[in-house]
């Protein structure tokens, strides 16, 4: 089998094993069938736009391998990052589905496989499966709740620490860490793209994670950061 | 305003309520009417979702707020919107705080029902998705006003532009 990218692609959902852990994906078989018929399995090499926001929608994207990231642009060219995509999000529902165009910017930032259907072919799927209806409008649920959450960080944080201190604690609670007395996390992102996910400069992140090392509250072992003291981390994330 | 959604002069107008006879005749079985006056807090963010308002009459205030207890308005609800809508189909908290601001009417439907009815009729479900899309393009509309006005000051003191009235920051 061809790998672009060095990717392995997955050709059909049907014989996909990561499907029934995936929100989206697990549809009954005949829903199933149906969207393999509409569905284009395209490869794309980091980096690569898939759309842009204000873009009038084409369809939408599920993503089945990778990370994607998720921002909306000011006039003068501020970025703001609002979420890096995992495998298994559908991108583009909502401009989708509204017809409306696209509210964010989609930019992989590793080679991706990701599942194309048109917007015409994918709003009929729906009107004929309801199951699928039901998915999307979770996922949706989902992007809400994620945009509130946004808007709340940014709009009521009073300060860039407090910003990135909620971050580094919502980020090892993904991966289970948080119990952990000292939780780690990977840091995959660089300071400029912390920076655009909580509205502040570079300079301000790079000086923040040196008073956090200073503090012994972060210490970096690589690209890994352990949290030594996830007191003092709550705490900056709760007063600023 | 009328106690049953059939004799409802102004169903037609608003997106959710403009359903088939038979589902609409479902709808009514499973919604209860209530009244409640202005400063009733109808859902609070963070709360286990019980179910969905449908706004009859009235406007109720949609915010959210910070540990520290700041509030932020995000919008102004107005008739024929439906409240609670994500967070009960997800099944998770509701995300924003929704407080009266001139009494309201609201049907009330729990999230069971409202599950059941979704399942029976797709028609609505694609009507439930496009109403989620459009709660979705406000929320984006939001992250922009909030997010790329911050950072331009990176200070992170205060939404300058915005408007700064004592503890509640109204946007719009």
């Amino acid at each position: 089998m061809l790998s672009p990218y060095g990717l392995d692609i997955i050709e059909s959902c049907l014989t996909c094993k990561m499907r029934a852990e995936r929100l989206f994906c697990d549809l009954p078989t005949s829903a199933l069938q149906s969207f393999e018929s509409i569905k284009y399995a395209t490869a794309y090499p980091k980096g690569a736009v898939l759309f842009v926001e204000g873009q009038a929608p084409r369809g939408i994207f599920v993503l089945c391998k990778g990370r994607v990231k998720l921002s909306i642009c000011a006039s003068d060219g501020k970025t703001l990052i609002l979420k890096i995509a995992e495998p298994g999000e559908v991108l583009g529902l909502s401009a989708a589905v509204s017809g409306k165009a696209y509210e964010l910017t989609a930019e992989t930032i590793d080679p991706c496989q990701v599942n194309f259907v048109k917007r015409d072919d994918f709003l009929r799927f729906l009107k004929e499966h309801s199951e699928a209806c039901f998915k999307v409008a979770e996922q949706l649920s989902e992007k809400y709740n994620v945009a509130c959450h946004e808007v709340r960080s940014l709009g009521l944080s009073h300060s860039a620490a407090e910003k990135l201190a909620k971050l580094l604690i919502e980020w090892s609670s993904r991966n289970g860490e948080s119990m952990k007395q000292e939780p780690r996390l990977k840091l995959a992102l660089t300071h400029e793209e912390i920076a655009q996910m909580i509205g502040t400069s570079r300079e301000t992140v790079t000086r923040l994670f040196a008073d956090l090392k200073k503090r012994q509250i972060l210490q970096a072992k690589g690209s890994t950061l352990v949290i030594r003291n996830k007191a003092a981390l709550r705490s900056l994330a709760t007063t600023g | 305003m009328s106690q049953s959604c059939l004799d409802c002069a102004q169903r037609s107008d608003r997106i959710f309520c403009d359903l088939e006879p038979e589902a609409l005749e479902e709808f009514d079985g499973i919604k209860t009417l209530e009244t409640y006056p202005r400063g009733t807090v109808l859902f609070r963010e963070g709360q286990t979702a019980r179910g969905i308002f449908l706004l009859c009459e009235g406007r109720v205030r949609l915010s959210v707020c910070s540990e520290s207890g700041r509030r932020m308005t995000l919008r102004m609800a107005t008739p024929g919107e439906v409240l609670g809508l994500s967070a009960a189909l997800s099944g998770g908290l509701y995300e924003v705080t929704g407080e009266v601001v001139d009494q309201v009417q609201v049907a009330e439907v729990r999230r069971k029902d409202l599950l059941h009815f979704l399942h029976q009729h797709c028609d609505v479900c694609l009507q439930v998705v496009n109403l989620l899309s459009e709660d979705l393009h406000e929320a984006y509309d939001r992250v922009r006003a909030v997010g790329l006005a911050r950072t331009r000051h990176t200070n992170g003191h205060g939404v300058h532009g915005h408007g700064f009235h004592g503890h509640g920051l109204h946007l719009r």
